[in-house]
């Protein structure tokens, strides 16, 4: 098992340098540019999303016992849209404080979804499944807000939504660095820090609060780290289908379920695998780059089906 | 040691009254059978001791503080669990299982993995340390839960019918375990169906048998007093006979005449 994970840890971080060398030969002082400038900041960018979006999504497949749960089962992403949506029909080139308006809109439309959810996960009486309906509710209803923005927004401000719900690794250089990695570093480390209440929660919620878990704090503590990262990353990418969903199974497929490995082990794998859809999503057309949302959701949906089915055998 | 108390206690939920002012003291060191058809109120009389229900009245008093009033690490010190049914959809492993069961106790990974090893060993369930619960059949889930509740290292324990699932040999298996940590100084609130049962926890003279019926407390009786046939019966609505055996009085049903 031991040599297995390093086996991975090895090939993700080929991955990782593969996705900065590869594409058109590049040379001189404009190569140097296209590299360090853009391809760089790039991939770093993606090694935080994906790891990020990966290990979230295991933590709260742990956290409600579904494995099926990901960020957008508690209201993150829904709440994410219709925050760029109405940023966009507001007017898609203003900035705060330097910041685009998009991004600035999609974080606070992201948290304030999650923290819904979550003040209602922290109530002592609702058990997990009761959690997921409130996410499902917030969904619902965010979608209806969104469908109202949108019956007002002209066709510029659609299309400019439609491609942001797309999913993609944007430019945004080491500024953008710089932002997400505070964030996405905060929520990552601390959620690491609850390996063990999770693995508690393996065999059932109320067998975990007997041993001694304190049930609401912790679901309040995950669900609030785990959409403080994700809000960040949607707020620049948009919402990226499936990293938070495959990534855990497969981990789980190759490794087993104990947690002091299943959580790092995804962080790692959906660094290095959303660094490489968007590597391929960047070559797989010449001359034009694909959003890596597309690619991931091309690539996740065979994938879970896949696994699902080695899974009952 | 640690003694259990409900205090006039009575749970409502949805117009429905599941338990109905029951009063009913486990003292410190002290076994008590919890008996009582279907949809008695046996299950959730624990989950209240657990705090997994809140009483609508009364109290539950763990180690004289009531329940409510327990931090979660310190509640888990004093009571465990053994429930009826046991959640498998996690592919983890008996041993990961055993060890997460250890989450109360600040300590390193290796060592809440040595006394995982040294729970599954004393309920003969070493076998499944490196097996995946999942693949494990309904009995020996069980087996892997018992070691669980064994690992946690509490004063006082509740078992939901630890026989569920268990071929006859290892119920008289379970039932043995159950005296050993009964000696121990344990105190126990167990439910179970069958009380011819509890002569494998041993000592029969200081058990007690405890009815429940629609909520309510129906009877309350030392195992082998002359009465308890009759409360039994009672109970269920079905004639029950005494028959002694060689070393111990067996409480049968009388099969009923054809007219």
């Amino acid at each position: 098992m031991k040599s297995r994970a390093l086996l991975i840890l090895v090939s993700c971080l080929a991955l990782l340098l593969a996705a900065v060398l590869v594409g058109p030969r590049l040379e001189g002082a404009q190569g140097q540019f296209i590299v360090w400038q853009l391809r760089v900041p790039r991939v770093l960018v993606g090694m935080l999303v994906g790891g990020t979006l990966a290990l979230v999504g295991a933590v709260f497949q742990a956290l409600f016992q579904n494995p099926l749960a990901t960020s957008d089962t508690v209201g993150t992403t829904a709440g994410a849209t219709v925050g760029a949506l109405f940023a966009l029909v507001l007017d898609s080139s203003r900035t705060v404080q330097g910041l685009p308006l998009v991004t600035v809109c999609a974080f606070v439309g992201a948290l304030s979804g999650s923290l819904l959810v979550a003040s209602f996960a922290s109530s002592r009486s609702a058990h997990s499944s009761d959690v997921l309906l409130a996410g499902i509710a917030v969904t619902l209803a965010t979608s209806a807000l969104a469908s109202g923005i949108q019956y007002v927004s002209d066709s510029r401000a659609l299309f400019a939504a439609t491609q942001w719900s797309l999913g993609q690794l944007p430019q945004v250089g080491y500024r953008g660095v710089l932002l997400l990695a505070p964030l996405c570093a905060l929520s990552c480390s601390l959620l690491l820090l609850l390996t063990r209440p999770l693995q508690a929660f393996a065999l059932g919620e109320d067998l975990a609060h007997s041993q001694g878990v304190d049930v609401p704090r912790l679901r309040l503590f995950a669900l609030g780290l785990g959409s403080l990262g994700v809000a960040a990353c949607v707020a620049w990418c948009g919402p990226i289908a499936f990293v938070g969903l495959i990534v855990p199974h497969l981990v789980r497929r190759l490794l087993g379920s104990s947690y002091r490995v299943l959580l790092p082990m995804s962080l790692f794998v959906g660094a290095a695998l959303l660094v490489s859809c968007d590597a391929f999503a960047r070559l797989i057309v010449p001359g034009r780059e694909l959003p890596v949302g597309i690619v991931t959701a091309a690539l996740g949906a065979p994938t879970l089906v896949f696994l699902v089915a080695r899974g009952r055998r | 040691m640690a003694e259990l108390e409900f205090v006039d206690l009575s749970l409502k939920i949805g117009g429905r009254l599941l338990l109905d002012s029951i009063t009913l003291r486990v003292a410190a060191g002290e076994f008590v059978a919890l008996i009582g058809p279907n949809g008695a109120g046996k299950t959730t009389l624990l989950k209240t001791a657990l705090a997994l229900r809140r009483p609508s009245s009364g109290r539950v008093r763990v180690a004289n503080v009531n329940a409510a009033e327990l931090d979660a690490r310190k509640r888990a010190s004093l009571i465990a669990w053994l429930p009826q049914h046991i959640r498998a959809e996690e592919p983890v492993t008996g041993l990961q299982s055993v060890a997460a069961a250890r989450y109360r106790f600040r300590e390193s990974h290796a060592q809440s993995e040595r006394a995982a090893e040294r729970a599954l060993a004393r309920v003969g369930a070493s076998a499944y340390a490196g097996r995946r619960v999942t693949e494990l059949s309904g009995g020996e889930r069980q087996r892997v839960a018992f070691a669980c509740l064994i690992a946690q290292e509490a004063e006082i324990l509740l078992f939901d019918e630890p026989a569920n699932h268990l071929d006859p040999a290892q119920q008289l298996e379970v039932y043995r375990l159950l005296g050993e940590l009964w000696r121990e100084g344990r105190s126990i609130l167990c439910i179970n169906h069958d009380v011819n049962l509890l002569h494998h926890v041993g000592d029969a003279a200081r058990l007690r048998v405890v009815g429940l019926r629609a909520g309510g407390l129906a009877f309350d009786a030392p195992f082998d007093s002359a009465a308890l046939p009759a409360h039994l019966g009672e109970l269920f609505g079905i004639e029950l006979e005494a028959v002694r055996g060689s070393e111990q009085r067996f409480i049968l049903p009388r099969a009923r005449s054809q007219s």
